[in-house]
């Protein structure tokens, strides 16, 4: 049976609806937003974790050095199940003929699928000889090649036909990136193909891969330290453990991502939720103290009167759970159908989970409770006996600290001071205010922060740090013939040879993979920030991304050990400076430097270009590319493009963050501005009596709530700013160094945004103050 | 000239069966100057007549003009003008801005016509709280309260100082200091005051008792010597 109480409680909520449905909304956001990238990010970790189990993806992956002899030993390592080898190379391919791209061209056995490191064919069929080839799916889909196509291969005797057996997807290449200084490939210029291995192995480019898995049973840890000691014994360029694979560390960032975020969502909406609701129910205890002194007086239990006022913040929990958890599901469900569509995994999962759902009921619940907790408190500690005298002290009087520390401003209008000291005249709800808008303001300055910062950077990336139109990849070295030739087409401004090879860096301890990239003295190609100077490239020494300061414990002026595979070469170099980049992590030299270790022969291997202002890129690359010896073009246009492009999905999912963060803002603002009205309805009606027009009342509320906005806003800045700091620090590596760059606009229109919300959450208050009837005030003796 | 005139004033709330009847078909009229108590127990129609007289309600039926304005046919707009210049209200729970001391409670109002803070000093003096006038509401007593809310009406200057209930909230003591400013209000400044109030002891000190009963004028009685505010008893 429903007792009086209860029906109390519904009767209470309907007669403030518009402000529980705001605290409703509220939870529903928080736990929908929960469960969604909860779900998601539980969808995706099993979706990778059934792809690599699936096709037996290798633990760790052992390229170059004696691979006879690091497969011996990663054999003999504990913990080691299977050790298989592979030959990979980068050779250029053509496409209808004439577009030149260059791709990794992956061995594997055309007797079957390997142990270690299998394909899923998606269409077509496995290999079935020397001269078939299998494309991974995204280069597929570029070009729309299918089975029975027929693609050129760059081989020791020129270009070779092969025909394409099927599209594969790999775990490997879920994220097709050329390797972690390369996150944003350009399908334009590369792509992956699985060639015959017995093929492959007899190319002179290529290189060896040792494919290592380990037993079920097997600390991961120890293995791979194991396996890194057995890699740097005998000479290894690379060893990378399967967390590292450049595709898997890309998609890594993504799934952090989503785990941060079913973290902050609650946090954020459930604390704007309490706050909310906070304040709904103080005001509620405030304005039924008589009530609550009548059924003390009347013998109800302290614990009744609690369990009551609690009951409020539990059914907000409640309702906010019931609504939110279901359509968490469904998000995540479609988050992660989207997500793994975006991404073209071949085998997903996208279940929503009751487990979820549930923790989202308890967070609810939990944030409900909490919420109620301390007006429920205070209405069991009204005492009967001052409860039903009446008074109820309306707020505190005092002059503000702005009017001390300002003589001049006690001189203002009294209405005007009414506004200044309306702030602090309940101190609670004031702090539920600014804290509430506070929060807002973080929430949409961290997101419109990322999204400065990322296309700030990312215009730094390709306009001050890469600043070549193109740049071609040649077959043989590039010389001063060639260079002159290039330079005389129509449309170049300027040409310069550049060395792009991979090298290792050995550390004190670790050793890492990349590219070393050796530019002409005073190159126009690239914009070198050094940390100590702004010199430019250094004529000695090396010069390395930031992120190998702390990854390989070195500072500047220390020797290092660099090898370079491809020119024959190890050195040891002076660090003469560190470049923050915003994407990879390369190693840079002068030209002369590195022709001297060489030799003095000619070792650049591709050409950059500038264009002059205007030029049809299309038909430059047609014109570049017709060039006998290049082996592949890449726009560098094109490359900014498609990263771009990939923060195309999250610059929705922040624009959708950006209005929910409004909704919220909206929500906590209006019971706040509502609950502040209230209780002033008696003074309002006063105002109204004596002759105060509407408008000079509406002007006097909306400016206290403006202040109010304010000064909870400015703070919100600043914590803002640490939030998206911390946001993107949390995704800087090796790969990206997100450093965070906030537009002074940004400040400016976050400010604007919460003011707006606090304007439109205000205007339903305001035309209640309108409807105020004086006479019906009067008559009830409410004044 | 006539402080207020009513004229087959009734005021009707609700529709149909559910209707009250606040009041009905009233004829009244006095003359400015006076201090005049209308009394009535509760439902009897004392507040709608102040609200219909104030101006923050419009008759149903019949005409009324007050301080020689005609309020029947005014708008929104139209109704809070006169009330800025035409009447001022004290109420039961004073409704003093807890955030505004004392003088600014008053300078609120003052600023409202245009008068300096001089005169809402000269308002509060006048009232006997020069000394409090810094004190926020939350440091006055209840008396105290009340007699700023006084002078926040007076400083208006208004013809008509419209009291509903002022003693309800105060025990003897300070209702009689509250009913003596009232009463100098009519003798010293000769404003109409038009004081609503359940307490038959207050009518004794009117100059005019006006008694309603069910939204009908039950009587209309003249003092020709009411008793001072020291002498009423409840």
């Amino acid at each position: 049976m429903v007792s009086i109480l209860d029906r109390k409680v519904r009767r209470d909520l309907k007669a403030r609806r518009s402000q529980f449905l705001a605290v409703v909304v509220t939870i529903i956001l928080g736990i929908a937003l929960f469960g969604g990238s909860y779900d998601a990010y539980l969808n995706l970790t099993e979706s990778y974790d059934q792809l690599f189990v699936r096709l037996n993806t290798a633990d760790m992956t052992i390229t170059g050095g004696e691979s006879n002899a690091i497969a011996n030993d990663a054999a003999a390592t504990p913990g080691v199940e299977t050790v298989s080898r592979r030959s990979v190379a980068e050779v250029p391919v053509r496409i209808d003929g004439h577009h030149k791209m260059l791709a990794r061209l992956v061995g594997l056995p055309v007797s079957g699928q390997p142990e270690t490191d299998q394909v899923a064919v998606l269409s077509g069929a496995y290999l079935d000889g020397p001269s078939s080839v299998l494309v991974e799916q995204h280069m597929a889909d570029h070009f729309a090649l299918a089975t029975g196509d027929s693609i050129e291969v760059l081989g020791p005797t020129g270009w070779t036909p092969a025909r394409v057996a099927g599209k594969v997807a790999s775990a490997e290449y879920l994220w097709p990136a050329p390797s972690r200084q390369q996150i944003f490939p350009s399908f334009d210029d590369f792509g992956v193909l699985f060639v015959a291995d017995s093929v492959l192995a007899a190319s002179p480019v290529s290189r060896q891969e040792v494919l290592i898995s380990y037993s079920p049973a097997a600390d991961t840890s120890a293995t791979d330290t194991a396996l890194l000691a057995v890699a740097k014994e005998h000479g290894a360029a690379d060893a990378t453990p399967l967390a590292e694979i450049p595709s898997n560390a890309a998609l890594s960032e993504d799934l952090a991502g989503f785990q941060e975020m079913s973290l902050m969502f609650p946090l954020l909406f459930l604390a704007a939720a309490g706050m909310a609701t906070y304040v709904l129910l103080t005001r509620l205890v405030l304005a039924q103290r008589g009530q609550i002194g009548l059924l003390v007086a009347s013998g109800f239990s302290k614990r009744t009167i609690f369990g009551h006022y609690l009951r409020f913040g539990l059914l907000a929990g409640l309702l906010g759970a019931a609504f939110g958890a279901p359509l968490g599901g469904l998000l995540g469900a479609e988050i992660s159908r989207l997500y793994t569509g975006a991404i073209s995994i071949p085998f997903t999962v996208t279940t929503a989970r009751i487990s979820t759902a549930g923790i989202g009921v308890a967070f609810a619940m939990v944030a409900g409770a909490l919420s109620a907790l301390a007006p429920a408190i205070r209405a069991a500690k009204i005492s009967p006996a001052l409860a039903m005298r009446g008074l109820v002290p309306a707020g505190r009087g005092g002059t503000t600290l702005l009017e001390r520390l300002l003589p001049p401003m006690r001189k203002l209008p009294a209405r005007w001071k009414s506004v200044l000291r309306g702030i602090g005249r309940n101190r609670n709800r004031t702090l539920s205010t600014v804290l509430g808008v506070m929060l807002a303001v973080t929430l949409i300055l961290t997101f419109w922060g990322m999204i400065d910062s990322i296309q700030v950077l990312l215009d730094r990336q390709f306009h001050q740090v890469n600043r070549q139109d193109a740049q071609i990849y040649l077959t043989v070295p590039v010389t001063p013939d060639f260079i002159s030739a290039v330079r005389g087409i129509n449309g170049v401004a300027t040409a310069e040879p550049v060395t792009d090879v991979a090298a290792t860096v050995h550390g004190v301890a670790k050793q890492y993979h990349t590219e070393l990239i050796a530019f002409e003295s005073g190159s126009a190609m690239h914009g070198f920030e050094l940390d100590h100077s702004r010199g430019g490239l250094p004529e000695d020494g090396i010069v390395l991304g930031s992120s190998l300061r702390t990854e390989l414990d070195l500072a500047l002026g220390d020797r290092v050990k660099v090898d370079i595979p491809d020119l024959g070469v190890t050195t040891e170099e002076t660090v003469a400076g560190f470049v923050k980049e915003p994407l990879g992590t390369y190693v840079y030299m002068a030209a002369p430097a590195l022709q001297k270790l060489t030799g003095g022969s000619e070792v650049a291997n591709s050409v950059y270009l500038q264009f002059d202002p205007g030029v049809d890129r299309e038909v430059m690359r047609d014109r570049l590319s017709e060039l006998s010896s290049v082996a592949a073009y890449i726009d560098s246009r094109t490359l900014e493009s498609m990263a771009n492009q990939f923060m195309g999905l999250f610059y929705a999912f922040v624009g959708i963050m950006l209005a929910l963060g409004g909704v919220m803002a909206f929500a906590l603002i209006y019971n706040t501005i509502s609950a502040n009205v209230a209780e002033r309805a008696s003074e309002v009606a006063m105002m109204r009596a004596g002759g105060i027009p509407r408008s000079t009342i509406s002007r006097l509320l909306t400016s206290e709530n403006v202040l109010l906005t304010l000064i909870g806003a400015i703070p919100g800045l600043a914590v803002g700013y640490v939030f998206a700091y911390y946001a993107l620090a949390t995704y800087s590596n090796d790969l990206f160094k997100w450093d965070l760059y906030i537009r002074p606009t940004t400040y400016a229109f976050t400010v604007i945004a919460i003011l707006v919300a606090a304007l439109a959450s205000q205007r339903p208050v305001l035309r209640a103050v309108q409807r105020i009837d004086v006479a019906t005030v009067v008559r009830e003796r409410s004044l | 000239m006539k402080a207020i005139e009513l004229h087959g004033v009734s005021k009707k709330f609700g529709e149909g069966s559910t209707a009250v009847h606040a009041l009905k078909n009233v004829d009244l009229d006095f003359p400015s100057g006076e201090l005049v108590v209308v009394l009535g127990p509760s439902g009897s129609g004392k507040t709608t007549l102040l609200n219909l007289v104030g101006g923050i309600e419009n008759p149903s039926s019949g005409s009324l003009v007050v301080d020689g304005v005609e309020l029947g046919s005014m708008g929104e707009e139209e109704l809070t003008a006169f009330r800025r210049s035409h009447v001022g209200f004290v109420f039961q729970f004073f409704n003093l801005i807890p955030t505004l001391t004392a003088l600014e409670n008053v300078q609120l109002m003052a600023e409202l016509v245009g008068r300096n803070h001089h005169e809402s000093l000269d308002a509060l003096t006048a009232v006997g709280l020069k000394d409090r006038a810094d004190h926020f509401p939350g440091m006055l007593s209840g008396g105290e309260q009340q007699r700023v809310a006084i002078a926040r009406a007076l400083v208006k200057e208004p013809p008509i100082l419209l009291v509903d209930e002022p003693t309800g909230s105060l025990d003897l003591e300070t209702g009689r200091q509250v009913l003596a400013e009232l009463r100098a209000v009519t003798d010293k400044d000769h404003r109409t005051v038009v004081l609503v109030t359940h307490n038959a002891a207050i009518g004794n000190m009117g100059d005019r008792v006006i008694r309603l009963h069910s939204g009908e004028i039950d009587s209309i009685t003249t003092n020709d010597r009411p008793i001072s505010p020291d002498e009423v008893e409840w």
